[in-house]
């Protein structure tokens, strides 16, 4: 699998390692990182840029909290962000059954 | 932050070019990555260069975030409308003979600096990581359409179509200059 294609899905994959509660952005990372199993194979720091560009767009929301003496941003998904999320996921849903019945012709996926 | 020399040269390198808020954040994460090589058993020297490697340039970092903060679409916006709004005023001055105003030559002065400033504001932060340039174009863009809506009404109240189109397209841009000054005060810078 192409790094290149992974990261073109990068806000989605970022929703939904939010979807299961708020993490921090290194949390965020290492679950992408264990989830792709490694395939995922972005410098950690443009992680930071890409939450806060989910958190402008009101996907996600960000608290401060202060960890060992660090201050520490977590982030949830918001109601817009769990819409989103949904509509993601969807849609990759008829685009993955399409591509595969053409591909390895299955049946082809209702349009509806 | 404790840990190497190294990490902490690379978050000076960060907090160059980006506000105190993220740099805090990306300092906890750098915190972590460090920490992980060190759990994986490597010495402190080495795990700081890992973590360093991992984490990415600082200068790709900063134009991400660049990218994403909303001080660069707004500066851009604005500098887009600029010469719209410039041209209509432009006109109504110029039809309006406004060199026969009678107003104090600081009143032709100031908006003229001002406007030079604002421009150079806006080009700075619609290139650069500098967002508080894009916050004082904003500003600056509202505070001069307010002086000349304000200012030309006084000068000139007899208006004409020209002045008023021009006034019209100033209130337009004040209104989107304080829409875009928003996400710009809370976008972390």
């Amino acid at each position: 699998m192409r790094a290149e294609e992974l990261k073109g899905h990068l806000d989605a994959l970022l929703l939904a390692a939010l979807e299961g509660g708020p993490r921090h952005g290194y949390a965020v990372i290492e679950a992408l990182r264990a989830d792709t199993g490694g395939r995922l194979d972005l410098p950690t720091g443009t992680i930071y840029p890409a939450l806060r560009r989910l958190e402008q767009a009101g996907l996600i929301a960000g608290t401060w909290s202060v960890v060992a003496g660090r201050r520490r941003r977590c982030y949830r998904l918001t109601a817009a962000g769990q819409r989103a999320l949904a509509g993601r996921r969807a849609a990759w849903r008829e685009f993955a059954a399409t591509v595969s019945a053409v591909l390895e012709g299955g049946p082809c996926p209702d349009p509806a | 932050m404790p840990g190497p020399g190294l990490i902490a040269r690379y978050l000076d390198a960060l907090a160059g070019q980006l506000p105190g808020p993220v740099v805090e954040e990306l300092a906890d994460g750098l915190e972590e990555t460090y920490r992980r090589y060190l759990g994986l058993g490597l010495a402190p020297e080495a795990a700081a260069h890992a973590a360093v490697a991992e984490f990415g340039a600082p200068e790709l970092i900063a134009a991400e975030f660049a990218r994403a903060h909303p001080a660069r679409r707004a500066a851009r916006r604005l500098l887009a409308v600029g010469p719209v709004v410039g041209l209509c005023w432009a006109v109504a001055l110029v039809t309006g003979r406004a060199w026969t105003w009678s107003v104090p030559v600081a009143a032709d002065i100031v908006p003229a600096l001002a406007l030079v400033t604002i421009v150079a504001l806006l080009a700075v932060a619609a290139r650069t990581t500098r967002y508080r340039a894009g916050a004082a174009g904003c500003i600056g863009t509202a505070a001069l359409d307010a002086f000349m809506i304000i200012g030309v009404l006084a000068a000139d109240p007899a208006a004409r179509w020209a002045v008023a189109v021009a006034m019209v397209a100033s209130a337009a841009r004040l209104g989107l200059s304080a829409r875009l000054l928003r996400p710009v005060l809370a976008g972390g810078g």
